[in-house]
């Protein structure tokens, strides 16, 4: 027997002796989009992608947990980097092949727990978009098929009869990443210099702070937030060279600060949730970009009749001071907007899912519909279309040559 | 009024008064300050096993006024899925669900609570946990069930209280006040039915290992079976929390 395995089973008995416990799952995860149009920024037709994750955690004593993930990716377009750099911070434009997802220690007693390294941070209630979010950057290569991102964060949360407060801190920003320039999810205005190339991104200095009060009451939830610091979306701010006929976009992440709002109220037939924030500049460099001054806000309705779960709501957004015109904002783009939901599950290893989202000025229009069968125990396969039409003018009706099918399939382990 | 009216009257409300007695009976015997066990689902369409699941599940407090926080552990795809479920006495319950997917917890619209939980054939009103004065209750007579001795009650929701059955019929065994069916109806229609099977003292408390449960219509069951169980266990009311759902244990 090699001294390795001897050495393992010794830990793990060891682990099991002592009632410490060391959990690990994870995914191989392939996934294939076909579309059918091509893009004027992009001629490719079918985006293949492969991505791994593997994530752990060990508690040797029950106030102390060590946690975390990794995950390693590639694909056939260029969305992520290739070369063998090991990534921490997730500021690329592009996807990191290997990186570290989450690494933190918890430490919990009592009613007190604390959560400190890369880690993720969501608030607000509401499923459509989150106003309140401030802390949840989102990987938005694919627009319509994000995924969140870790932060670099000290979080303590107090809990105690229902009420619960969250600190956090977070000493590193952490972009969400936008749409790549070259591709079809970035589309650019008709009448720009010939070439386009990014110009490099300012990255915001200082750390952000937030603070949440979360209550729970006799037949609703509601909370309030406060955050200081940076929009996780950009502000671009292009950069014209005349000479080579080039547009340089440098993307900007201003200082904000945001006050915010989010409640769930279960009536009779529905269960109502809704969220909003006040969003306002903190920049105090006078040659910096100024965010706008405005409200997001969101009211959905969710219920679930037998196996179906159905939720329909509408985003709004009210802009007090507009000040900057040109930013990528996912949040924003998909205000004014009716959004509805529902997912059926067919049998114990099926479902089917349906999604929609309609502009209110009838300017785009986005449908997905999705098939899930596991195969296997660690088997799942998953087939979607997703049709979107609308206006070039319109945040969403721009993607109408973006419409795609995709086929994944996942090994879970 | 005549004396045969009044003897009437006088046997109906011992009739009922004995029947809300041993479903009492019946819940103090499993009351316990805590509990936690690991249990293994198979789900059944007809003959066919189709999925097989595995949870932990952590309660502290008793009938009707519960927390209980549920944990996937197999299969791999929904390990880490969690459900922090707080029972009231007089109203649903609340439950959030934390996704380790999605990294986020997100509070269930439960206004129907007869969706099927997960893909087994429990409701999420059957993992909610029945209360005496919650039902009104009716002596049906005395079978032998199971080779045991049974009384057999009927059972229907107060007024306040939104349940998605009628009525409900359970046996209860005499000797221990374990019980050991119980058939919920909807407008006089059997729809799902919970054997409860592998009786055990567990730290004197009489405990079914096996519990079986049937959805009527779809023809599909879930046989769960109950291991590791333990009762009172020092759980803290702080490990029922929103943030404890975020944690793995």
């Amino acid at each position: 027997m090699r001294v390795e395995t001897l050495l393992g089973g010794l830990i793990l008995s060891t682990l099991g002796l002592c009632g410490q416990t060391f959990e690990q799952k994870g995914f191989v995860e392939a996934e294939m989009f076909g579309f059918p149009q091509t893009a004027p920024n992009d001629s490719g037709h079918f985006v293949g992608d492969l991505l791994v994750r593997w994530q752990a955690s060990y508690q040797p004593v029950s106030w102390f947990t060590l946690s975390g993930g990794l995950e390693e990716q590639t694909d056939t377009h260029g969305d992520t980097e290739k070369s063998f750099r090991f990534d921490l911070l997730d500021r690329g434009l592009l996807r990191p092949a290997f990186a570290l997802r989450s690494l933190k220690v918890t430490l919990h007693r009592g009613h007190f727990t604390a959560d400190i390294g890369k880690q993720f941070i969501q608030w607000g209630k509401a499923d459509i978009i989150n106003p309140t979010n401030r802390f949840g950057p989102h990987d938005y290569l694919n627009v319509l098929d994000s995924e969140v991102l870790g932060v670099y964060a000290a979080r303590v949360n107090a809990e105690y009869h229902g009420t619960s407060v969250d600190l956090v801190w977070t000493p590193i920003f952490t972009p969400s990443r936008m749409p790549l320039i070259n591709q079809r999810w970035a589309l650019l205005p008709p009448d720009l210099p010939p070439t386009v190339e990014n110009a490099g991104t300012v990255f915001p200095g200082g750390g952000q702070y937030g603070a949440r009060v979360n209550h729970i009451g006799k037949g609703y939830e509601v909370s309030a937030s406060i955050f200081e610091g940076y929009n996780n979306f950009p502000l671009l701010i292009p950069i014209v060279n005349p000479a080579s006929q080039t547009l340089y976009v440098q993307r900007f992440y201003p200082k904000i600060r945001t006050y915010g709002t989010d409640a769930a109220i279960p009536i009779r037939w529905v269960t109502l949730k809704t969220e909003a924030a006040f969003i306002d500049s903190r920049e105090t460099s006078v040659n910096a970009p100024r965010s706008d001054s405005y409200v997001l806000w969101v009211a959905q309705l969710e219920r679930q009749v037998r196996e179906w779960v159905i939720a329909a709501g509408y985003a709004g957004q009210t802009v007090f001071d507009y000040r900057y015109p040109i930013y990528f904002d996912l949040d924003r783009g998909l205000t004014k907007t009716f959004l509805a939901k529902a997912v059926y599950n067919l049998d114990a290893p099926t479902s089917f899912s349906f999604e929609t989202a309609t502009r209110q000025n009838g300017g785009g229009t986005w449908i997905t519909a999705e098939y899930s069968r596991q195969l296997a125990t660690h088997w799942r396969l998953i087939g979607g279309v997703t049709v979107i039409a609308g206006n070039a003018n319109d945040f969403l009706g721009q993607y109408h040559r973006n419409s795609f099918v995709v086929v994944r399939i996942r090994y879970s382990f | 009024m005549n004396k045969s009216w009044v003897l009437l009257f006088a046997a109906v409300a011992l009739w009922g008064e004995d029947a809300r007695e041993i479903a009492q009976k019946a819940q103090d015997r499993t009351r316990s300050q805590s509990e936690r066990y690991t249990g293994t689902l198979d789900v059944f369409n007809g003959n066919r096993k189709i999925s097989e699941k595995r949870w932990t599940f952590d309660r502290t407090g008793s009938h009707g006024d519960s927390k209980a926080i549920l944990r996937f552990t197999a299969p791999p795809e929904i390990k880490g899925v969690a459900l922090l479920i707080i029972n009231h006495p007089d109203r649903a319950s609340d439950q959030w669900m934390w996704t380790p997917a999605l990294e986020r917890d997100r509070r269930i619209a439960l206004q129907d609570r007869s969706a099927r939980f997960f893909g087994t054939d429990f409701s999420f009103e059957d993992l909610e946990e029945r209360d005496v004065d919650q039902f009104d209750y009716k002596l049906l007579g005395e079978e032998t069930f199971e080779d045991a001795a049974c009384w057999k009650l009927e059972s229907r929701p107060k007024q306040k209280k939104a349940s998605q059955y009628t009525s409900s019929e359970l046996w209860i065994r005499k000797d221990n006040y374990v019980i050991l069916r119980i058939d919920h109806s909807k407008k006089e229609k059997l729809i799902r039915r919970l054997d409860y099977s592998d009786i055990e003292k567990i730290q004197n408390i009489w405990t079914p290992k096996t519990i079986e449960v049937s959805d009527i219509p779809r023809k599909s069951r879930t046989v769960m079976k109950v291991e590791d169980l333990k009762y009172n266990m020092p759980l803290q009311d702080s490990e029922f929390t929103i943030e404890a759902l975020r944690h793995a244990r």
